[in-house]
Parts: structure tokens; C-alpha cells; sequence
């Protein structure tokens, strides 16, 4: 991965920080001062080696993993601000990667009702609750939006 | 990659189709914290499957479910 890739992943991840939503290429471009049509190319770049996801087909961010694009069941709280996560693993990891508490909001995959977790040191609240990985990891980047 | 209220939620949910792998949520926070804790450092560089497959592994979840692609 070469240095320029990185440098514009790294703005990449710290307006989306920054913003609580998906930077456009155009505004990673201005921070950066590059053209759009570079931060685009990098972002394919970044994509391929599974570094960030593209919505298919578009030049469009779908997922800075752990945070998500679009909204999803996973809503966290943390630092003043809040992001979607792309799944139970990503809601943690937002609380991870910002370093710092927060509150995870989403529901029972099964029956639906609220389940609100609060992490506190990188510790759950309700260590009762259970976690499911239906997709086996030799597989998890074959349909990274389904995993 | 979901979370679930019990064991018999997730039978329920699954409705027949083979099961995948169940953890309780402690053990997913650990390893959230180890997976993505240098997403936002400057410094990142992406991990290599050895050191996700580390990271794994020294949380027990290993056998083939857990085995990363080569």
C-alpha cells in the first residue's frame, strides 16, 4: 500500500470522525488538495485491499470499518457524537478505535426488542448478551456487506 | 455478525440453518478492542493474516470457522 493511498485513507477515516458520516470524495479532495479524481482512485485502490468498501458500482464509500455509510442496526454513541457501525463487531470497534466509552443501540436480531450496551473501559454492560458470526472467517471478505 | 438476548434466540433466529459461531458479548469486546484499536492511528498499516489470525487465536477462537484465507 503506498503512502499516498494512505495518507488519503488516513484524511478518509478522520472526516468521517470528524463529520459522524461518510466524507464525499470531493471533500476528502479539499482537505487533501488533491483532485476528486485522484481520492477516487485511491479509494479503488483501498477497496481491493479490503482497506475501506466501495457501494458497488459507485465511487461512493459503503463502509471505513468499522464504520458504516449508510445507516444500520447499529447505532453508537460516544465521544459527543455518532456513527452507525456496519454490524455487532463494528459497534464495538467504533468504542475501540475512537479509544474512549460509548453506548451501542440496536436490537435482538430475533425478536427485536431494544438492546441498549454501554462500554465502559471496553467492557460491555450485560455480559449476558450473545454475539453470532453466521459466516465462517475464510469467507467474510466474499460478501463483506452480508458478513 | 449480530447480537442476540440468549442462546434461544439465536436458535429461533436461525431457523434450521447450520449455526455459525456463538460468543458471549465479553469476548467480543476483547476482540473488537485487539481487531480495530489502530484503525485511527496515523501509524496504521493494514494487518497481515498473521496478525489477525494471532488475534484470534489468543482469544481461543480458533478451528476452522475461525481459520482466515491464506
Amino acid at each position: 500500500m503506498e503512502e499516498r493511498d494512505l495518507r488519503l485513507r488516513n484524511l478518509t477515516y478522520g472526516l468521517f470522525v470528524e463529520l459522524g458520516r461518510a466524507p464525499a470524495a470531493v471533500e476528502v479532495a479539499e482537505r487533501a488538495g488533491e483532485p476528486t479524481s485522484e481520492v477516487e482512485a485511491a479509494w479503488r485502490r483501498l477497496h481491493d485491499a479490503h482497506a475501506l468498501v466501495l457501494s458497488p458500482g459507485t465511487p461512493e464509500l459503503r463502509m471505513a470499518n468499522p464504520f458504516s455509510a449508510v445507516p444500520t442496526a447499529y447505532r453508537v454513541e460516544a465521544a459527543g457524537r455518532s456513527w452507525y457501525a456496519n454490524c455487532a463487531w463494528d459497534a464495538f470497534g467504533i468504542c475501540a478505535a475512537l479509544h474512549v466509552d460509548g453506548r451501542i443501540e440496536t436490537s435482538c436480531a430475533d425478536c427485536g426488542e431494544p438492546l441498549a450496551v454501554e462500554v465502559r473501559d471496553a467492557r460491555p454492560d450485560d455480559p449476558a448478551l450473545l454475539f453470532h458470526c453466521l459466516v465462517p472467517a475464510e469467507r467474510w471478505w466474499a460478501d463483506i456487506v452480508f458478513t | 455478525m449480530n447480537l442476540f438476548r440468549s442462546e434461544e434466540h439465536v436458535e429461533r433466529w436461525l431457523g434450521g440453518r447450520p449455526p455459525g459461531a456463538t460468543l458471549g458479548v465479553t469476548t467480543l469486546a476483547e476482540l473488537a478492542q485487539a481487531w480495530w484499536a489502530d484503525r485511527l492511528s496515523p501509524a496504521w498499516r493494514p494487518h497481515t493474516r498473521a496478525q489477525n489470525q494471532a488475534i484470534l487465536d489468543g482469544l481461543g477462537l480458533t478451528g476452522p470457522f475461525w481459520r482466515l484465507p491464506g
